[in-house]
């Protein structure tokens, strides 16, 4: 469904790509992991055109959509979630959704306000807070809105970036049985993830990425789960210093230059 | 108590010139994140646009107001490409500096287009004062109230009920989600800019023509009253825009009366002052001040 | 005639360096000010009033300048230095207009020799004469002026490979990531606006004693502005930057006659266009780095 190749990319100084394939099956729960700064992030937004690559092709059912324009890549019908999840903080959780639909706004109303319900139903935490503004859910409740705002897009492929992150383990098992049941009625799923042992519990096809390449592809079981664990969370060479990797510029930051 | 409340009332007719000040800067800092110090600058060459068709054409208020928010627009847009959509993301400093500069330039193209120190700029209305019970009214301060609460009006229905406003406002939320619902951000950015830009331009035509004359330094003027009145009320907020509007013309009017003219300003930076120390958020971003204090406590 | 016009122009960019190096002192912590303007302005009018009205000798009075605009920084910022972005930058704002709004008001007239010296509100503070007092020739003053730029440049230079520069640079890269080092942010906030206040405090009492005259209007927004643009312009990473700031702006522009009119619609551009392409200035971290390497090569090559 979703081909990459020989994507070489950078962002920021740190995550680099350098001649990234994979492939994203129709209909399957396919993981990527790795440790961080590994460039997970940067594929990611690669594919979901922030970021345009220096070399490789990205092609989505059969058609290039390499260096499409963001609103291209969700028209095609790939929807994000970000990591950090990135809901709109002084918007309600109505609002939220909306603005996940916002390609289709402009044609049909009725069709959005029936996806509105549908993901309603599917997440009746976020139906009891329609007009809560989205910064005062918590993390889990968050996380399950940027999964609905990303789900008003009706993607045919979701990907989701490190959707486990900063969430308490019961929230995490939670978040999972989303995953599994979006899978169950239907939904292609790109997951993006550190937490290996929940991630493999659910990964039809699993890759591993280290410092800007895919080290392994496989299926579960093809390697043990601790040698998974060892390079996701550390990579190749141990204990190597990553604090300052992967981390986030917050958009909100005013009047510094950097 | 009358002197009072007649200040009070000339005080919410001045504020509401800067609130329409205030709301173009608010505007364009939300989406931003960044000062744009040339926006007076640009709606005061709009102004001398303006000037310029009453001068060569003898042309009607319409004309000239026409005239005024195009030229503003205009300059507008010049500013959004050199010192915002060309500076890469995450340079906001070199943002507003750019927009320093750019102002320094616009002052001195008009002043060098022209060299008189003022000009004309003929009134919207000329009548006699309206008396309500005690109170009096200029009818040009009525027009800008009622000019600044249609505005208003308007830009509330277009944030919160159409698709551009929802677009908008997750913009100026998080830009980066934005992207990701795909919404064309340079785009929302843009107009942003623009609709700015024509308040400004509606607002400097209101305030030019009561006055009855303009000056370059019209430019400076407006940047520092929509500031301050943007700091007031919190920045980014719409509503916060206008009330810190309000306010600052009320405590201008109030000082100017029981102080005297010369404490006007000085008042005004005080309260401006008082508020970024013991209120930073304003008077309707408190919220999102005490979040990012408590953020830092907590490392 | 050309000569004193040379030695005022040197001169004035020698002063205007101080502020510029006032408002660079904070970007490399982080912070934008619009207000240095209100230190040189405190010192100018606190040294005036020392020399013309009290007798000081002239570096008491510059040193008394210098240390009263330390003082007012420190009152701008305890309660300002918590605030960050633009918060800060606009608290600055309304600080330096206030202090020159409180100029415009302020009078304290003494009667000497028969005339009235001291500041009178918006009137302005005449006759600072003490260096023409004292037989102090323009030329001989633009080498005093240049004695202590080149001071307070030599302690810039010494503060950036310090420790303390060290940290000030951190604080501006990442205040929590300073926080978190269990360093102080907002104590060592304090002691940046301090001592920027001493370097623009400096330049203050040196403009008020070459004038002979200042007026409220002279420590306008404008002049802030101004000096934050040079330290942009010239770039982030030395203490040369901003230098290199006001020499492009003033030197070589005023040095351009042909073009006096029009000085800023040319040079308003270029700067615009010079920040598309080098948004922390001519010479930024980057850039500095890269000479500092070159510079190393070539002393080893010598030697």
């Amino acid at each position: 469904m979703l081909e990459i190749d020989g994507i070489a990319a950078s962002y920021g100084n740190i995550q680099a790509l350098r001649g990234v394939t994979l492939s994203v099956e129709e209909g399957g729960i396919t993981c990527l992991l790795g440790p961080n700064g590994a460039g997970k992030t940067t594929l990611m937004m690669t594919i979901a055109g922030i970021l345009k690559p220096r070399r490789g092709t990205i092609s989505f059912l059969d058609r290039n959509i390499t260096g499409m324009r963001p609103s291209g890549v969700v028209r095609r019908g790939i929807a994000l979630v970000p990591e950090n999840r990135l809901v709109f903080p002084h918007m309600n959780v109505h609002e939220n959704l909306i603005a996940g639909a916002y390609l289709r706004l402009g044609k049909s109303k009725a069709q959005v306000r029936q996806d509105v319900d549908h993901v309603f139903a599917r997440f009746p935490r976020l139906q009891e807070r329609t007009k809560q503004l989205a910064g005062t859910l918590s993390g889990g409740e968050q996380q399950m809105l940027a999964v609905a705002r990303a789900l008003m897009a009706r993607p045919r492929l979701l990907m989701m970036d490190e959707p486990s992150l900063g969430l308490a383990p019961l929230v995490v098992e939670e978040i999972f049985r989303i995953i599994r049941d979006l899978h169950a009625d239907g939904t292609t799923i790109f997951l993006v993830e550190q937490n290996a042992h929940m991630a493999l519990q659910v990964a039809h096809h699993f890759y591993l990425l280290e410092q800007g390449q895919v080290s392994f592809s496989g299926k579960p079981g093809q390697l043990s789960e601790h040698e998974v664990i060892q390079r996701a969370y550390l990579g190749k060479q141990q204990g190597r210093d990553q604090s300052a990797t992967d981390r986030d510029q917050p958009d909100g930051t005013m009047l510094r230059s950097g | 108590m009358v002197d009072f409340v007649q200040n009070c009332l000339d005080g919410i007719m001045l504020g509401s010139s800067y609130a329409l000040l205030a709301i173009g800067f608010t505007l364009i800092f939300g989406v931003m994140r960044r000062l744009n110090l040339s926006y007076g600058p640009s709606i005061m060459v709009g102004a001398f646009v303006g000037t310029l068709v009453y001068l060569e054409f003898k042309a009607n208020a319409l004309a000239i107001a026409a005239a005024t928010v195009v030229g503003a627009v205009i300059v507008g847009i010049y500013v959004e490409r050199l010192c915002f959509r060309a500076i890469r993301r995450g340079a906001a400093v070199a943002s507003m500096v750019s927009s320093f500069v750019i102002w320094m330039q616009l002052e001195e193209i008009v002043t060098v287009v022209f060299p008189d120190r003022t000009y004309p700029f003929p009134p919207l209305v000329s009548a006699a004062p309206v008396e309500l019970g005690p109170f009096f009214f200029k009818v040009e301060n009525l027009v800008m109230f009622a000019c600044a609460a249609a505005m208003t009006v308007w830009l509330h229905w277009l944030l919160q009920y159409t698709r551009f406003g929802l677009a908008l406002r997750a913009v100026s939320e998080n830009p980066r989600a934005a992207l990701f619902m795909g919404i064309n951000v340079g785009a929302v950015m843009f107009l942003a800019f623009v609709i700015a830009s024509a308040f400004g331009g509606v607002a400097a035509y209101l305030i030019v023509s009561a006055d009855g004359q303009i000056t370059p330094l019209f430019g400076l003027w407006a940047t520092f009253k929509g500031l301050i009145a943007m700091m007031l009320g919190g920045m980014g907020s719409i509503p916060g825009a206008i009330l810190g509007g309000l306010l600052l013309g009320v405590v201008e009017a109030q000082s100017i009366w029981y102080l005297g003219t010369e404490y006007r300003d000085l008042s005004a930076y005080f309260l401006l002052f008082l508020f970024l120390v013991f209120r930073p958020g304003g008077l309707m971003g408190q919220l999102a001040v005490e979040r990012e204090q408590a953020a830092m406590r907590r490392v | 005639m050309d000569d004193i016009y040379l030695v005022t122009v040197v001169s004035n960019i020698g002063m205007i360096s101080f502020i510029a190096l006032s408002a660079y002192l904070l970007l490399v912590v982080g912070e934008i000010s619009f207000g240095q303007q209100a230190f040189f302005a405190v010192s100018a009018y606190g040294s005036g009033i020392a020399t013309a009205m009290w007798g000081w000798p002239i570096w008491l009075g510059l040193l008394w300048g210098a240390l009263l605009a330390g003082a007012a920084a420190l009152v701008v910022a305890i309660p300002t230095v918590r605030l960050r972005g633009l918060y800060f930058s606009v608290a600055t704002l309304a600080f330096a207009e206030m202090v020159r709004l409180i100029f415009e008001i302020f009078t304290y007239q003494v009667e000497i020799d028969g005339e009235l010296v001291g500041p009178d509100g918006s009137d302005g503070f005449r006759d600072i004469r003490a260096i023409y007092d004292s037989n102090v020739s323009a030329f001989e003053y633009m080498l005093i002026i240049y004695g202590l730029l080149a001071v307070v440049l030599i302690g810039f230079l010494i503060l950036e490979r310090s420790r303390l520069g060290a940290i000030f640079r951190m604080i501006g890269e990442d205040p929590m990531l300073t926080e978190m080092q269990g360093l102080n942010v907002t104590v060592y906030k304090i002691l940046a606006v301090v001592m920027a206040g001493v370097v623009a405090g400096i330049g203050g009492a040196l403009y008020a004693h070459l004038a002979t005259y200042v007026e409220p209007k002279i420590f306008n927004v404008m002049l802030g502005v101004h000096a934050l643009a040079y330290g942009l312009i010239g770039g982030l990473g030395t203490a040369f930057g901003p230098l290199i700031g006001v020499a492009i702006d003033i030197g070589l522009l005023e040095s351009i006659r042909a073009i006096s009119g029009y000085r800023m619609i040319v040079f308003g551009g270029l700067v615009a266009l010079l920040l598309i392409v080098r948004p922390r200035g001519l010479l930024d971290e980057a850039a500095v780095h890269w000479l500092r390497g070159r510079w190393r090569e070539l002393r080893r090559a010598t030697h």
